[in-house]
C-alpha cells in the first residue's frame, strides 16, 4: 500500500501518548492543536489580512 | 392591505438593503488578521458540507471499502477539524473585541448557539463511523446521555437515529444558524476595535 509522505513522518497508527498532571489529562495531539491555536491566534492579532493596504492616514 | 409577500419584500429591503446585504467596502480596521477567521470557518463549512454529501451519496460504508471513498472521508474529517479551529479563533477573537456591543447581541447569540449546535453535529460523526471506534464512543456516550436524563429522545446506540442527526438535522440547523449570523452580521456591521481609555488616549498624543 502506497503510504504519504506524512504519515511516513508521524506514525498515526500507535497508541495515543498522554499528558498526565495530578487532575489534569490530555492527549499530545490534543494539547498540541490547543497550542497552535493560542499561537495562531496571537499572530494574527498583529498581522495584517493578505493583500491589505495599510489605510491613508487622515490628518 | 398589502399581501404577505409585499409585506415580506419590504421587511427585507428595509433590514437589509441591496447594500448593506453586498457591501463593496470595509471599515479599515478589517484588514487585521483576526478578522478572517470568520470567513474561514465558513470556507471550512463549504468544504464540509460538499464532502458530507457525496459521502451521503455514496452511504456510510463507502469510505470502508473504496480509496477514492477514504479519501473524501478525510477530507470531511480535517475539514471539520479546520471549521473548529478557524471556529474557536474567530470566537476568541470576538469575545476580546466584545463583539456584542452597538445593539449587536444577536449576532453574537446565534454564533454561540451556532457553536453550541456543532459539537452534537460532530459527536454523531464520531459514531457514524460504522467501526469498531463508532461501537465505543457510542457505549460511552450512551451513560452520558443517560446521565442527562436524556437517553430515551437521544439513543446514540441508535445508529439510523444518530446518521439522520448527522447528515440531515444537526447539518440543517448549523447552516441555518450560520445563514442567520451572516445576515445579522451584514445587517449591523463589523464591530469595530475597541476605543482606546482616555488615559491610553493621552499617552499616545503625548508622543511626537
Amino acid at each position: 500500500m502506497l503510504r504519504s509522505p506524512m504519515a511516513s513522518l508521524i506514525n498515526l497508527n500507535g497508541r495515543a501518548s498522554y499528558i498526565h498532571w495530578h487532575f489534569f489529562l490530555m492527549s499530545v495531539s490534543n494539547f498540541i492543536v490547543i497550542v497552535l491555536m493560542l499561537i495562531v491566534f496571537a499572530v494574527a492579532l498583529f498581522l495584517r489580512a493578505p493583500g491589505a493596504k495599510r489605510p491613508k492616514d487622515n490628518k | 392591505m398589502s399581501s404577505w409577500t409585499a409585506r415580506a419584500r419590504e421587511f427585507g429591503l428595509r433590514n437589509l438593503p441591496p447594500e448593506k446585504l453586498l457591501p463593496d467596502s470595509q471599515p479599515a480596521y478589517m484588514t487585521s488578521a483576526i478578522y478572517l477567521f470568520g470567513a474561514l470557518t465558513i470556507g471550512a463549512l463549504v468544504t464540509i458540507i460538499a464532502s458530507g454529501t457525496i459521502l451521503a451519496l455514496k452511504g456510510p460504508t463507502w469510505w470502508h471499502v473504496a480509496s477514492i471513498g477514504h479519501s473524501f472521508n478525510s477530507i470531511h474529517l480535517w475539514s471539520v477539524e479546520l471549521f473548529f479551529f478557524f471556529m474557536v479563533i474567530h470566537l476568541w477573537g470576538k469575545f476580546w473585541m466584545a463583539a456584542w456591543r452597538g445593539g449587536r447581541a444577536r449576532v453574537w447569540m446565534t454564533g454561540a448557539v451556532t457553536f453550541l449546535v456543532a459539537v452534537p453535529c460532530a459527536f454523531t460523526g464520531y459514531i457514524s463511523q460504522q467501526n469498531f471506534d463508532s461501537q465505543w464512543i457510542a457505549t460511552q456516550g450512551k451513560d452520558g446521555m443517560n446521565s442527562l436524563g436524556v437517553g430515551a429522545f437521544f439513543n446514540v446506540l441508535n445508529f439510523g437515529q444518530m446518521y439522520s442527526y448527522h447528515i440531515l438535522l444537526l447539518p440543517i440547523a448549523v447552516v441555518a444558524l450560520v445563514s442567520l449570523h451572516i445576515l445579522l452580521v451584514r445587517r449591523h456591521g463589523i464591530v469595530p476595535p475597541l476605543p482606546f481609555s482616555d488615559s491610553v488616549a493621552a499617552t499616545a498624543e503625548s508622543k511626537p
